[in-house]
This record gives structure tokens, C-alpha cells and sequence, in this order.
């Protein structure tokens, strides 16, 4: 067994590499990166400063040795698969570089907006399983009444409708016209005046719900069909009629043996939220102007910032995964039954 | 009646389908507006159906430019039906016949002195109002699902296609060449492919074509790895060995064999992909890396909403319209999976 997670540990080591090789080599040939960026930005500079004069020059506002001196600094100048190497070695010593847009590292941006992300990661984890386990359970438990039949409809639509969609439904209904919430931001404007830390937290409660409730939306669906179905496969098995023929009252048959025999799959799911937790949604954080990691990286792929876009990459990949490897482990530990070879 | 019959199994399956209502009227509405959406330009169109002039008749909506100047008009542009109509109203001769809503997705409807987006009106035919430069909202969404939805279609074919082909090799030959496809599935699982679609398509504006090509470079992992596990547990029963026993060639098992025995799963499988298809452009399109504008699309109409809330009509009728197609695809693919593999429950009072 042990044995079996050191090999998938080591197996990270190609796929990372496989994973960020693609990338890179995108970004690379891709016309448009930070060097056109910066000549054009400096054209468009020239042109508001020195009016009509500068204009007879042809627009070209970098001479020859400043473009080889970007070139250099962005390691334009070499093939691609050295300047690869070079960044995967200060990757590993943990340097990621340095934004083109807000010139200062990489890490100290991601870092700024990890904490935004994994709130609502962390946040959306414990409220879908609040929801998804009871709901299933009831749903299992109720199977084809009333209560079964009109609850699916809303998990139906929740799986159906994409988050982003519903979240956009939210704002319109209960930020635009209703006005009971705001309209997006993490938190409101004067969040450093606020006096209290419950001040604080409820500021920031009141601008999630929205978003919260559309990131729940979409993931709470999947998960309440996997706890019913589950549960109802383990009230079906054999060992749960031979309980309740045994006289065992029918809530402890459900509680002792069938429940716990349902959280398996639940558990194998769990890794699954590492990369969720940091990821975010950015089409969610788009709509409702949340400063999250999926923000970040969807504005730095507009913007060309691909440092950014490879240090979000980087770190999206591993937890991706080693959250694959912690389901496996999950699995384990939840169900002795299983091996790994 | 049928030229070839089905096997009572398959029979029984479509039985099952037919017997969930839910999903059975879903599945006919949802074919019932893909056939419609192919004759769209019938029912949403600025071509009037039928012209009457002069004893003469005229069917504008497919075939070339049907010039002012025949009708009688002073200018040899494309004749406009709508002022045609209104021309001769009280014609007793020469009449038209406009379509139920007589604009085309691409049309603005400019007026002096109002400034679009206009709300929804009778009177004007604009069953949904317009959008923000004053064309037709219910014929951009008409379009834009029929745009959609062959889009999501082809998709899904090229998908299966690749994904079935590599998925049954996987599983069936195994070794070297499982492992080293099982690698390439895991980077690209892992490669976050809206932001490669994006970087892609911020340098050069796809076309419908270049488009799925994109897509379905990354998308073609998911029936693969479906296929692989299917493919790998049919090669383990009785009927493969046997068939080898008998000198059967190894494309003869895998097409004759195993692939009719997995086909239940890859038909599973394709509400949802249809579902996923439209998900994947209509997000593209709200982001603007899309299919080029004026192309009429879900997407567009929904950014265009979200930034123009005091229009509430354009957001309510995207909105609207998605999450029905959608749930009803939903429900579609809930109602094949439980007609192909139902689950008897016991159950406990």
C-alpha cells in the first residue's frame, strides 16, 4: 500500500512536467505576449505625451537594444525548451518570477488572493456536504414520496443550469432589482473602518451569500445523488435485511450499518475539493467582482501575464494532483476492503 | 414495418425509456425544436413566407435577393416586407405573408429618436424586446440555439468518434499502449483548457469550424476513459474467448464483439456531452473568446444582459431559455440511464 502512494507520488513528477511543458510552449508562440504588450503600451504613451511630433518616427518607440535587453529579461532569446528548464529550476527553488502587469513576484500576488478563494472554497465544501448528506439521506429514505419527487427537481436544475448561470440569476433577482444584497466585491468599501471583527465578518458574510449560494448550487446537485444512491444500494444489500430481520430497530439498521457503508463514496470525493477550495470558479468570481485566484488567472490569460498564468497553473496542478492521490487515500481508509496494488 | 428488428433487450430498454414521462416528453419536445430550429429561417425571418403581387406569387425566404424595385418600390436593395405590408394594408389585390416574427437575427431596428434596447412589444413583434443595438432578441435566441445545438452535435460525434476508437484500443490491447495514453489522459485532464481556448482565441478570432477543433482537442479524454474501463471488463467474459478460439481477427471482436456490448454506455453518456456542448460555447461566448460577432449566441445575449440589468428582458429570456433546454436535456439523460440500467429497490415501510 505504501508502496503503492510512493509510486503515484513519484508519477506527479512527469505529468507535472507534461502539464506545464504544454502550457509554456502555448504561451510562448502565441503572438501578443508582454513585449508587444509593452511596445504597445508605449506607443500609446508616446502618442498622449509628445502629440503629433513623435509620429514621424513609423510608431516604433523601442529601439533595437531595448527589445533584445525585454527579450533577455523574459527569456525570449533562447529556445524554448531551455527557458523552459530555466523556469522549472526556479520553480523548484520556489520563485515563480515576476507579473508583467504588476511588477512585483508572482508569489506575493497569489498569495493576496489565496485567502479569497479558500474562504469560498472552504465555505462551499462544508455547506454543500451540509446540505448534500441530509438531503440524500432523506431522499433515500422517502424514496418516490412527495417530498422525493419535488426535491429532485431543484437538484435537476441545480445540475443542469451552469453556477455561473445562476449566479447571474441571483444578481438580477436579489442584488439588481430586489436590493437586498450587494453586487458583488469580497467586501465593501470602508471594510478597514468597520470597528468589531464581527463587524468585519458579517460584512463579509453579507457579500457572500450570492456567490456562495451559486457556487452551492452547482456542486451540492452531484453530491446529493451520490449519498441517495448510495444509501439506497446499502438498504438494499443483504446485510441490512438481515439486521432489521435480526429485530434491529430500522433507524439503527439505517445509522450503524447502512449509513456509514454510504459515506464511502462521498469519501472518495473528497480529495476532489482540494483543487476546488483554491480554484474557484472564475466565471463565478468574474460576475460577481471577487479579487479570487480564478480572477486572477482569467484577467493575467486577457492581460498576456504569463507568469501568473504558469505560477496559478503550478499550483492548481499539484493540488489538482495530490487531491487525486488523497481520494485514493480517503478510500483507503474509509473501506479496508480496498487494495492498492 | 422496420427494415432490420431490434432485439427484445433493446426492445424492453426503449420501453422502460417511453414509460418515464418526464424524460420521454422532454425527448420528443427537445427533437421536436432541433427540427424546427433547421427550418428557423420559416418562422423568424425579415422574408416575408409569401408574396402576393400583381397576380404573381413570390416565396422570398430561401433563394436570392428579391430586389424593391419588383414589388414596385423605388430602390433595387432587398425589399423591405415589414413596410411592404404596412404599404398594403388596405390592398385588396397584393398582400404578404410575414413570418411569425419577421426579423432576422442580424437586423437592427433602428428609429428615430428612441435609442434600442427597446422592451418587449405586440405591436412591434418583438415578442422579447431587443438587445442593446436593437436587434431581435427571440430571433438571436432562436438562432443562437440552433447555432448551439448542431454545434454541441458535431462535437459530440468527432468526440465519440476519437474517444471511443483510443478508449477500446486502450483497454483492449493494454500494455505499453494503455500506459502511455493513460499519461497523455492525465496531463490533459489536468490542463486547464478554458484558459488555453482562451489564450488561443484571443489571437485569432475562430470560425464554427476552428472552434470545435479546439475544443475538441481537450475534450476527447472523457468518453476515452469511459470506453477504456468498458472495453477492458468486456474482454474478460466468455464471448471474446470464444471468439478468439474460433480464429476471430482482433478488429472483428472489438467491432462485432465488444463494441455492440458497450453501446449502452456510450449512449448514456450523450445528453450529457449534448448538455456540455452547449454549456462550453455559451460560457465561451459570454466571455467574448467565442464564435465572432454578429454570430446570434446564447452567450453574447447573456453578457449583454448581465451588463444591461435595467433591460431585465434580455437577461430573463436568455436565462429562461437555457435553463429550460438544459433541465430538459437533463432530464432527457436522467430517463436513458434508468431505462438502461433501472435499480429495483427494496424498500422498507
Amino acid at each position: 500500500m505504501t508502496w503503492y502512494f510512493l509510486r503515484r507520488l513519484l508519477l506527479i513528477v512527469p505529468t507535472f512536467i507534461g502539464i506545464t511543458i504544454l502550457v509554456f510552449v502555448i504561451t510562448r508562440f502565441v503572438p501578443g505576449g508582454p513585449i508587444e504588450r509593452m511596445i504597445a503600451e508605449a506607443q500609446q504613451a508616446s502618442l498622449q505625451s509628445g502629440g503629433g511630433q513623435q509620429l514621424g518616427e513609423g510608431g516604433q518607440t523601442l529601439d533595437e537594444d531595448q527589445l533584445r535587453q525585454l527579450e533577455e529579461y523574459y527569456g525570449f532569446d533562447k529556445p524554448v525548451l531551455v527557458s523552459y528548464w530555466e523556469w522549472l529550476l526556479k520553480v523548484l527553488r520556489l520563485d515563480l518570477g515576476t507579473s508583467t502587469r504588476y511588477s512585483e513576484p508572482v508569489w506575493d500576488t497569489i498569495l493576496e488572493r489565496l485567502p479569497v478563494s479558500a474562504f469560498y472554497g472552504i465555505m462551499t465544501m462544508l455547506i454543500t456536504y451540509f446540505i448534500s448528506i441530509p438531503l440524500g439521506y432523506w431522499k433515500a429514505i422517502k424514496h418516490n414520496s412527495h417530498f422525493d419527487h419535488a426535491s429532485s427537481f431543484i437538484v435537476f436544475v441545480g445540475y443542469a443550469v451552469p453556477s455561473y448561470v445562476i449566479g447571474i440569476i441571483l444578481l438580477v433577482v436579489f442584488a439588481a432589482n430586489l436590493e437586498w444584497f450587494p453586487m458583488g466585491g469580497f467586501y465593501s468599501e470602508d471594510f478597514e473602518d468597520l470597528d468589531s471583527f464581527w463587524q468585519q465578518a458579517e460584512d463579509i458574510l453579507y457579500h457572500a451569500v450570492l456567490p456562495l449560494l451559486a457556487y452551492v448550487a452547482g456542486s451540492f446537485a452531484v453530491m446529493t445523488f451520490m449519498m441517495k444512491n448510495a444509501l439506497m444500494d446499502n438498504l438494499a444489500a443483504d446485510y441490512v435485511r438481515t439486521a432489521i430481520a435480526k429485530g434491529l430497530p430500522f433507524r439503527k439498521a439505517i445509522t450503524r450499518h447502512a449509513l456509514r457503508n454510504s459515506l464511502i463514496p462521498i469519501a472518495t470525493h473528497f480529495g476532489n475539493n482540494i483543487s476546488v477550495i483554491i480554484g474557484g470558479s472564475f466565471l463565478i468570481e468574474k460576475i460577481f467582482n471577487i479579487d479570487g485566484l480564478g480572477l486572477l488567472g482569467y484577467e493575467s490569460v486577457v492581460e498576456r501575464d504569463y507568469p501568473i498564468v504558469l505560477g496559478v497553473l503550478v499550483i492548481s496542478a499539484i493540488l489538482q494532483l495530490l487531491g487525486n492521490i488523497l481520494s485514493d487515500i480517503c478510500v483507503a481508509i474509509v473501506d479496508p476492503r480496498v487494495q492498492f496494488k | 414495418m422496420l427494415g432490420f428488428r431490434l432485439d427484445p433487450l433493446t426492445q424492453k430498454k426503449l420501453q422502460r425509456f417511453k414509460s418515464i414521462r418526464r424524460g420521454y416528453y422532454s425527448f420528443i419536445l427537445f427533437v421536436l425544436l432541433v427540427l424546427l430550429s433547421v427550418f428557423a429561417e420559416l418562422l423568424v425571418n425579415s422574408r416575408a413566407l409569401v408574396v402576393h403581387y400583381n397576380g404573381e406569387w413570390f416565396f422570398p425566404t430561401y433563394g436570392a435577393v428579391i430586389p424593391g424595385k419588383t414589388f414596385g418600390l423605388d430602390y433595387d436593395y432587398e425589399t423591405n416586407y415589414r413596410d411592404l405590408k404596412k404599404r398594403w394594408a388596405d390592398d385588396p389585390d397584393n398582400f404578404v405573408i410575414l413570418p411569425p416574427i419577421p426579423y432576422n437575427p442580424y437586423e437592427n431596428d433602428l428609429r428615430d429618436g428612441e435609442y434600442p434596447p427597446f422592451p418587449p412589444s405586440i405591436e412591434d413583434r418583438h415578442y422579447l424586446g431587443t438587445d442593446t443595438t436593437g436587434r431581435d432578441v427571440a430571433a438571436r435566441l432562436v438562432y443562437g440555439f440552433r447555432t448551439a445545438i448542431f454545434f454541441s452535435l458535431i462535437l459530440l460525434f468527432a468526440s465519440y468518434l476519437i474517444g471511443v476508437s483510443i478508449g477500446a484500443a486502450m483497454g483492449y490491447f493494454g500494455g505499453l499502449f494503455d500506459l502511455l495514453f493513460q499519461r497523455i489522459i492525465e496531463i490533459w485532464s489536468n490542463i486547464p483548457f478554458l484558459y488555453v481556448i482562451m489564450i488561443i482565441s484571443s489571437i485569432m478570432i475562430p470560425n464554427f469550424a476552428m472552434l470545435i477543433l479546439i475544443i475538441l482537442f481537450f475534450g476527447w479524454i472523457g468518453m476515452t476513459w469511459y470506453m477504456r474501463t468498458a472495453t477492458y471488463k468486456e474482454k474478460a467474459r466468455e464471448y471474446v474467448m470464444a471468439a478468439r478460439a474460433l480464429g476471430a481477427s482482433n478488429s472483428r471482436i472489438i467491432f462485432l464483439h465488444i463494441l455492440p456490448n458497450t453501446v449502452s454506455i456510450i449512449v448514456t453518456f450523450i445528453p450529457f456531452s449534448v448538455a456540455n456542448g452547449i454549456i462550453a460555447l455559451t460560457s465561451l461566448d459570454y466571455l467574448g473568446f467565442g464564435l465572432p460577432p454578429p454570430t446570434p449566441s446564447w452567450g453574447e445575449l447573456l453578457a449583454q444582459g448581465s451588463a444591461n440589468l435595467e433591460s431585465i428582458w434580455i437577461v430573463a429570456s436568455v436565462v429562461i431559455t437555457m435553463s429550460v433546454i438544459l433541465v430538459m436535456v437533463t432530464f432527457v439523460g436522467e430517463a436513458i440511464r434508468e431505462a438502461f440500467d433501472p435499480k429495483k429497490y427494496t424498500t422498507y415501510e
